[in-house]
């Protein structure tokens, strides 16, 4: 498996540049050391375990999330109700004591849980990824340019950040997540084609644009709440780069500051903002989730993972456990594959730890091919 | 001194925070196209236009915004505020519903450091053993799990199959001993008042009566919710002690203490004062977030505590209820940070302000 990963990653390396010096002819040979370098980094990350499952479940899941909606056989718009037919609801039940064969039981839709996974993967997969990779650009930008800056950007920025501190980050949330919708439904009826694109994003069917609405306002609210750690770890980074010689030196001839931020600070201050973000996805998805279990996103008839939990907390446990059980697992194991995946790139992305591990791998390797001989 | 007028100058800088915090709020609340009012005035009243008009008039909102904004903070200050759903005053109801919060955030953090730092300190020193593998694991996934899950299970096991807590209501101390503790502040000068604030949390004030059967009974109420929290929060503790001891076991006076010979439990004793720093940053943190409300766990344990009254009020446009709570949460966050700040003093010499 490891050596498999470390091929892997080398090709792909290969392949990226190859691509490089067509566009550009001796890029490879100008950028060897940082291709040696990236090298590295695919043969720490393939030795660690650690990293191996964590990378596996993500990519288990983005696959899950990528062709589920079509792999359902269920689709969720079809409620079978199947005990009680007049009622047109019926107790969620899990199957020795139902008919058919629902794989992990059904709700109270009558809908097989295991079918609503594969959607609830893909709306939770795309709503912490919209998350992170909206909120971290923003709060890296501002926190870069107050940080270089500094003066008086840098104290109204930092003053602003401080307001968004204070609040506890689910509350601020729950604020804006229940004042945007109505907002976000005006903005969505007005763009037909970003509706379709978002709801294609999420893979929901057309006459849903209404949960839209309901779920990119909680998307937002936790992009407002997500910008301000990423504006201050930046600033904070950056203050102490800034008085680096090279950059001294690039100021020197003249580059202009958008160039030196972009060229010569960000990639300093990129690996631990880098494995932030993987951190991050983790809890995006889960407090996507809460906000949901709270009733502020999705309704019926989306199975939003949180909300399908919450639905199923008035029948636990007796009837529902386990879509409590089997939905509470995959938000865990979403979580857990990220944060595993983020433990291990903090040590492959650091350059020191990444030395060390190389050379504690190598040694051992070398001892064993020694007791052997 | 000098740590007076360090605290000082950071009094100040809150100053602009905690406005700008209310400010936040009020603009949230602007952004709502529909009418607070109408939310506010429910059953008959609403066909009624005159009911309608003086509740509009009654909080200011036939004027400009700035009118608004400057009429609830200044009655805010004053305490004259009233929750225009539950008619009381704001102050009030967030009198009933702290207490219950702090209760709650007292046990979740009791069990946060009785989780967090024992995994902690046995997994730095057994390091990489199966003992810290299973410490880091344990970290990782109580940083994965979503809350309200571990809930359920929890409430599963503890109340449904072996039935050793409740999920209903708040122990409160008798009535007599409730008029006892409000009448402190005019009997004894300076202790009463603050003996009376530590009153008002249920706890204590049953606790100061010696009513312990109260006393038992809270802890049979709070400890599901406090074990959640502590579950939850702990692996994260766990985390930064192992690390932070590791830093410090292998630092130069421990090699010394190392070379002189000295006993393995006074090296302990002599890493375990060092790492105690940044974890007493993070511990205040982690409390002073428990302060402000866990919305989730106060939901599924069914506790009337901060968070659900902050929740409930933005669901239904309460809006003097929410610059309210939001007024003492920016509190709580600047004390917090003046008392970590303190602490930080207090613990490691090194540090002057």
């Amino acid at each position: 498996m490891p050596d498999f990963v470390y091929k892997a990653l080398v090709k792909v390396i290969d392949l990226y540049t190859r691509i490089r010096d067509r566009v550009n002819p001796e890029w490879s040979i100008r950028n060897s050391p940082r291709i040696r370098e990236w090298k590295l980094m695919a043969y720490t990350y393939s030795r660690s375990p650690i990293g191996l499952v964590g990378g596996s479940l993500v990519l288990l899941f983005a696959i899950i999330a990528i062709i589920g909606p079509a792999l359902a056989w269920q689709p969720y718009w079809e409620y079978k109700v199947v005990e009680n037919p007049d009622l047109w609801l019926s107790p969620p039940c899990f199957p020795p004591s139902c008919s058919g064969f629902p794989l992990l039981g059904t709700d109270e839709w009558g809908r097989d849980v295991f079918a609503m996974i594969f959607y609830g993967v893909r709306i939770s997969f795309v709503i912490s990824l919209l998350i992170v990779l909206i909120g971290a650009p923003v709060g890296i930008v501002l926190g870069l340019v107050a940080g270089y800056k500094g003066g008086v950007v840098d104290e109204i920025l930092m003053r602003i950040t401080d307001m968004f501190v204070a609040f506890p980050g689910l509350v601020l949330a729950i604020a804006f997540a229940t004042v945007l919708p109505q907002r976000i439904r005006g903005l969505l009826e007005a763009n037909v084609q970003l509706r379709d694109f978002l709801l294609f994003l999420f893979g929901l069917r057309p006459e849903e644009y209404g949960q839209l609405a309901s779920l990119l306002s909680v998307l937002l609210a936790l992009v407002i709440v997500w910008w301000p750690i990423y504006a201050r770890t930046v600033r904070g980074s950056v203050l102490s780069i800034r008085e680096q010689v090279f950059v001294e030196a690039a100021r020197s001839i003249g580059l202009s500051t958008w160039k030196i931020l972009v060229r010569h600070i960000l990639p300093n201050v990129l690996s631990p903002i880098i494995v932030m973000m993987t951190f991050d996805l983790a809890t995006a998805a889960l407090l996507s989730a809460s906000l949901s279990f709270l009733g502020l996103g999705p309704q019926d008839p989306v199975p939003e993972l949180g909300f399908m939990i919450s639905k199923a907390g008035q029948y636990f446990p007796e009837r529902s456990w386990h879509i409590v059980v089997f939905d509470g697992i995959v938000l865990l194991l979403i979580a857990f594959g990220w944060n595993l995946l983020g433990d291990s790139l903090r040590d492959v992305l650091d350059p020191k730890t990444r030395r060390s591990i190389e050379v504690r791998l190598r040694a051992k390797k070398a001892g064993k091919g020694g007791k052997s001989d | 001194m000098g740590l007076l007028r360090f605290l000082g100058r950071r009094m100040l800088t809150f100053i602009p925070t905690i406005i700008g915090v209310l400010f936040i709020t009020y603009i949230i609340a602007y952004l709502i196209p529909t009418d607070p009012v109408r939310a506010w005035v429910g059953g008959e009243k609403l066909l009624n236009p005159e009911a309608l008009e003086q509740v509009r008039i009654k909080y200011k909102f036939n004027e400009p915004w700035y009118i608004q904004f400057s009429f609830l903070v200044s009655q805010l200050f004053s305490g004259q505020l009233e929750d225009p759903i539950r008619h009381r005053l704001v102050v009030q109801e967030l009198g009933t519903k702290f207490p219950v919060t702090v209760e709650v955030a007292i046990f979740g953090f009791l069990f946060t450091v009785a989780i967090g730092l024992p995994l902690g300190i046995i997994a730095a020193l057994k390091k990489d053993t199966l003992v810290d593998f299973f410490v880091r694991f344990f970290a990782l996934f109580g940083s994965s799990m979503p809350s309200f899950v571990l809930y359920y299970f929890l409430i599963l096991a503890l109340f449904v199959y072996t039935q050793t807590t409740y999920l209903a209501g708040v122990p409160l101390p008798s009535d007599a001993c409730t008029t006892m503790i409000a009448g402190l502040p005019t009997s004894i000068p300076v202790l009463g008042h603050i003996a009376f604030y530590i009153g008002q949390i249920p706890m204590f004030g049953a606790a100061f009566c010696g009513e312990w059967s109260v006393v038992v009974e809270t802890f049979k109420r709070f400890y599901l919710p406090g074990l959640a929290l502590g579950m939850l929060s702990g692996g994260f503790i766990a985390r930064i002690t192992r690390n932070s001891l590791l830093d410090a076991l292998s630092s130069e006076y421990i090699l010394f203490a190392k070379a002189r010979g000295l006993p393995k439990l006074w090296i302990w004793r002599h890493a375990l004062k060092n790492t105690l720093v940044p974890i007493i940053t993070i511990l205040g943190l982690q409390f002073g977030g428990l302060l402000t409300g866990s919305i989730i766990a106060e939901t599924v344990f069914n506790i009337p505590g901060m968070g659900r009254y902050i929740y409930e009020s933005i669901m239904r446009l309460n809006f003097p209820a929410i610059i309210a709570g939001t007024l003492l949460f920016a509190i709580i966050y600047v004390t917090v940070n003046l008392i970590v700040d303190i602490l930080y003093a207090a613990i490691d010499p090194r540090v002057r302000y």
